[in-house]
């Protein structure tokens, strides 16, 4: 049933322009491309405050689909009111083409998807709103200066936690936001990652089967955030899927199936060492006892997939 | 008999509004409560959505209208507030739409009765404003909104005001037009930049890094919410001609030969009207200037209405702490360039969250105008508080039983 | 009142330049105020800041608009159109970072340095370039070198980079203080201009519609802009190896990479930012780096 076998099957046509301000290797851009490659010509995409809105900057779009910027907040509203106002064209005022028939997706970092979005989101998805929600987390408010937000992992750097004294960094665990949208009911809910492309454009596939709240989050490599270099963006993103740390995974109307399942775990600290973000669990001394903490986070994880799997 | 809230549903029914957008706040519900039950009846060919805020919903509502939809919305005080950021962006996206304020005062305290600064904190949000004083003018003036921010020289989303209480839970006789009758005076909704309807496939709102760029698109936004007054003669005269009855950005009462105008908005400009009369038989020769366009504020009729007038007493039903009244500066900017303006322009806070508004405080206000005009009393730029000896009983009443020690003033 | 504009990229360090060089100033017992043109750092993206320094009181604030001195971090922004790092300049100081002798003509000073290079020596990065450039100013201005390093490690230390590195950037600050004249500021001509601009003011009037809102009707017009000078690293795909497999075609951030009627990649060099993901990602290591040669 997969559509795309490997990268040879990407399609041709491009939605997104060249020259656009983004920073040099932000996996947002590669995420926006392939994600309109798939949807295709028919969609109109919703962007609030977050790096992409750099794609968009008065008098340049790099966007080559319609495109509406709504308030940081109101991503899946405004998504509802043009997901609504189209519908009533077509069934009170008799309008069909293909306008009325875009598909809305709502495309924004996790500031709008875990935090200030959050309500609004939970709402449309609750509605049962016909549209695709794709969150870019990068694990910070990345356009503002890359602070604190409920994406952040354990232990991270942001420009809000820094690991000053004793501090680690960010104490709080990054939200599980697909568990989160998953209770919701919603028929299609994945994880993706710029690293597994074929795993990215196959699921975008996939969810054009279902009307309804279609989610996703795409692990979103920030060079310039996470201090790491600009090549490494597939190679980091890869890590953090080996080292089990960002699963691939789908739900279908709640029900789990993981895309990928690394047959041995890479240590965490492959991953976390590609990044400066990460640098104090290292230098000037070996934090053992937080590198544990998140290595085991991560093998619990993986031990409980294992086990559901097997009953399953 | 109708309510303020029930004339407001059917000013949207029988505009024909493809889209409501909703969330339930007192004294408001009551408007989106008739509308759904029309639309689950069939009464009323809409899609109804609840959403989960007023935030969402005023978002909801203008990205509707930028589809290309009929969208109407309601709201009051707390939730416009709530919703606030988003009045910007949907007046900034150019998408015309109706949201009745059912005005209420902002907590803390809270209070679910009458101040109208709820709605005029809108004032600067790109919204244009039409505020009622009657249940009639409620639903003409839905209907009037559409055709006027429809209107492709303008493109701005409309605020209808109605006070909480006053008007929302009143009854009164409404005429309510067919909405055929409607449906000749309002067309179909097709905005030529609409998502649905634009020549070209358009980004709407990208961010603007430059002030040039910036200031063009939003002073295109005051010169759209300038036109829109002349429009509005337009079409108010058209609406006048099929239903009868004639509407402007001011109306005045009793105020040609006047000497004095007590200056009003909204629903307790009944009351004052009602006192004129009286004050009248006391012997101040007294009128009232009501002003029922708020945005874009109608400077040139109002310093007509005063060129005749030697006092004015502005009741600013509404308070801006630190400042004082609301609609007295906004007064005082139209008649400032009159070659013989009124000599006193006084202003008096009252009313505020619902409190009665008596004869003997309309009568204080006129009193105190005329003491300054004959240089009794010293002319200041701080509002009067309306507040009787009665208040002061009942406030010191209140203060015991909370156990606060209050000593009275 | 002296004017200084400096011009760069977002990670050259631009920003910490222009407060090296005000905090020099502060130092040298000058009023000082600087400023960044602000907007979040993108890597490779032009970027600018602004220092007014001034023996008086200065009474004045915002963009630079006529530059007594303009300080051009990166040397392929000089004719940018959308840096324009020599608007407004009329004949005081003008200082590239290059390695080159620029072919160009205009009235006033022109010096150059090759900072890059010498942040490769000393530092062993060509990026963060900030000390050079803040320090490179500081003499132009005619500040001593002991405020001048002084100046660096605390701005340096205020940014939190780390001791060793501090050191690396003084020795760096130091060499290319030595390496360029001073100017006796007051002799330049371009003293006597003011901050002042004097236009015409013109009444805009209501557009219709269509016009009159916020919108783009140019969807993709991104294309216009060139990001192929962000670049400091240049790929270079050797046709022997590559095979056509697409895979650095699949991961271009910026559409810079594609297909050609042979089968193989090919990268458009008027867009691509030399991120080298495309190197990295190569399965055939057909993809080599090559620093980036400018012509001026």
């Amino acid at each position: 049933m997969s559509r795309y076998r490997g990268v040879r099957d990407i399609p041709d046509e491009e939605y997104v322009a060249p020259g656009s301000a983004l920073c040099a290797g932000c996996a947002a851009e590669i995420i926006a491309r392939h994600m309109l490659k798939v949807l295709g010509r028919d969609t109109i995409m919703v962007n609030v405050p977050g790096c992409y809105a750099i794609s968009t900057l008065f008098p340049y779009t790099a966007v080559k689909v319609p495109f509406v910027f709504g308030v940081f907040g109101g991503g899946a509203a405004v998504a509802q009111g043009i997901r609504d106002g189209l519908d009533i064209l077509r069934e009170k005022r008799g309008i069909n083409n293909e306008r009325v028939n875009y598909k809305v997706v709502v495309y924004v970092g996790d500031g709008a998807a875990y935090d200030i979005g959050f309500q609004s989101t939970s709402a449309a998805i609750h509605r049962g709103l016909d549209f695709y929600f794709v969150c870019y987390d990068n694990e910070a408010y990345g356009n503002t200066g890359f602070q604190l937000s409920g994406a952040t992992p354990y232990a991270s750097r942001t420009s809000t936690s820094e690991p000053v004294g004793d501090s680690i960094g960010n104490e709080y665990r990054k939200k599980d936001i697909f568990e989160i949208w998953r209770a919701h009911g919603a028929p299609y809910v994945a994880t993706i990652s710029v690293s597994h492309i074929t795993d990215m454009l196959n699921k975008f596939e996939k969810a054009k089967e279902f009307r309804g709240p279609k989610l996703f989050v795409a692990l979103s490599i920030c060079p310039t955030g996470w201090g790491a270099s600009e090549e490494e963006t597939i190679r980091i993103a890869r890590l953090a899927v080996e080292t089990g740390m960002w699963p691939l995974k789908e739900a279908v109307y709640g029900e789990v199936r993981h895309t990928f399942i690394p047959r041995r775990l890479k240590p965490v600290e492959e991953y976390l060492k590609t990044q400066r973000r990460f640098r104090h669990l290292f230098k000037p001394v070996r934090r053992e006892e937080e590198i544990r903490r998140i290595q085991e986070a991560v093998e619990e994880y993986w031990r409980r997939v294992r086990e559901s799997e097997a009953g399953g | 008999m109708l309510t303020g809230n029930a004339a407001a549903a059917w000013g949207a029914r029988v505009s024909d509004i493809d889209y409501v957008a909703a969330y339930p706040i007192t004294p408001q519900s009551e408007i989106v409560e008739l509308l759904s039950k029309w639309v689950a009846s069939g009464e009323l060919k809409a899609k109804f959505v609840e959403y989960e805020s007023e935030h969402s919903m005023i978002a909801g509502a203008g990205a509707a209208s930028l589809a290309g939809a009929r969208a109407f919305t309601a709201t009051s005080s707390q939730g416009l507030a709530y919703g606030f950021e988003n009045l910007f962006a949907v007046s900034g996206w150019r998408a015309p739409m109706v949201m009745v304020n059912v005005s209420r005062g902002l907590g803390m305290p809270m209070t679910l009765q009458v101040d109208n600064t709820d709605v005029f904190s809108a004032r600067d949000t790109g919204w244009l404003q039409l505020h009622a004083e009657t249940c009639q003018e409620i639903l003409d003036f839905i209907i009037l909104a559409y055709r006027w921010g429809e209107d492709e020289r303008i493109l701005l989303p409309v605020i209808v005001n109605m006070d909480g209480f006053f008007l929302s839970f009143t009854r009164e006789p409404v005429y309510i037009p067919s909405q055929e009758e409607v449906a000749d005076f309002l067309p179909p909704y097709e905005p030529p930049h609409g998502i649905a309807f634009s020549p070209e496939e358009l980004a709407y709102a990208p961010t603007i890094i430059l002030g040039h760029s910036y200031s063009y698109f939003r002073y295109q936004m005051h010169l759209a919410a300038l036109k829109a007054k002349e429009v509005f003669y337009e079409i108010a005269r058209e609406f006048g001609e099929r239903f009868g009855r004639y509407y402007g950005p001011i109306e005045k009462y009793m105020l040609d030969d006047a000497d004095i105008a007590i200056v009003s908005m909204n629903s307790f400009t009944s009351i004052l009207k009602g006192a004129v009369k009286r004050l009248r038989e006391e012997g101040y020769r007294v009128g009232v200037l009501k002003i029922n366009m708020f945005r874009p504020f109608p400077n040139e009729e109002v310093a007509d209405a005063l060129s005749g007038v030697e006092g004015v007493a502005v009741f600013d039903l509404n308070l801006s702490t630190g400042a004082g009244g609301i609609i007295y500066p906004e007064l005082l900017r139209s008649i400032y360039h009159m070659e013989s303006r009124p000599r006193v322009v006084l202003d008096f806070v009252g009313g505020l969250g619902g409190k009665e508004l008596t004869y003997g405080e309309i009568r204080f206000m006129v009193r105190k105008v005329v003491e300054a005009m004959r240089g009794e009393a010293e002319p200041t730029p701080y509002p009067y508080l309306l507040f009787t000896e009665e208040d002061v009983q009942r406030l010191a009443a209140d203060m015991e039983i909370a156990g606060k020690k209050w000593g009275g003033f | 009142m002296y004017r200084f504009r400096f011009h760069g990229r977002g990670g050259q360090g631009i920003k910490t330049a222009s407060r090296i060089f005000g905090t020099a100033a502060f130092l040298e017992g000058f009023n000082a105020q600087d400023f960044p043109m602000y907007g979040p750092e993108r890597r490779g993206a032009p970027v600018a800041a602004y220092v007014r320094i001034s023996r008086e009181p200065i009474v004045s604030r915002g963009y630079i608009n006529n530059p007594d001195v303009v300080i051009v971090g990166d040397e392929t922004l000089l004719f940018d159109p959308i840096a324009d790092p020599l608007r407004g300049f009329g004949g005081g100081v003008l200082f590239v970072n290059t390695p080159s002798t620029p072919r160009i003509e205009l009235d006033g000073h022109v010096v150059t340095l090759d900072i890059t290079g010498l942040a490769l020596e000393y530092i062993g990065r060509t990026s963060a370039i900030s000390a050079g450039v803040g320090a490179v100013a500081s003499k132009i201005a005619g500040f001593t070198k002991s405020n001048t390093l002084d100046a660096v490690a605390m701005e340096l230390e205020e940014i939190g980079v780390p001791g060793e590195l501090i050191d690396k950037n003084l020795k760096l600050a130091e060499v290319s203080y030595d390496s360029v004249p001073s100017f006796d500021l007051e002799s330049l001509p371009s003293i006597e201009r003011s901050d002042f601009v004097d236009m015409g003011v013109v009444q805009v009037r209501l557009d219709d519609g269509y016009i009159g809102v916020a919108t783009i009707a140019n969807l993709g017009n991104t294309a216009i802009r060139k990001t192929g000078n962000w670049r400091i690293l240049k790929p270079i795909i050797d046709m022997d190896k590559c095979t056509g497999c697409k895979i650095c075609f699949a991961y271009c951030p910026d559409v810079s990479i594609y297909m050609g009627d042979d089968g193989k990649a090919h990268i458009n060099y008027d867009y691509c930012k030399g991120c080298l993901i495309c190197s990295s990602v190569c399965p055939f290591k057909a993809i080599t780096m090559v620093r980036e040669v400018k012509t001026l």
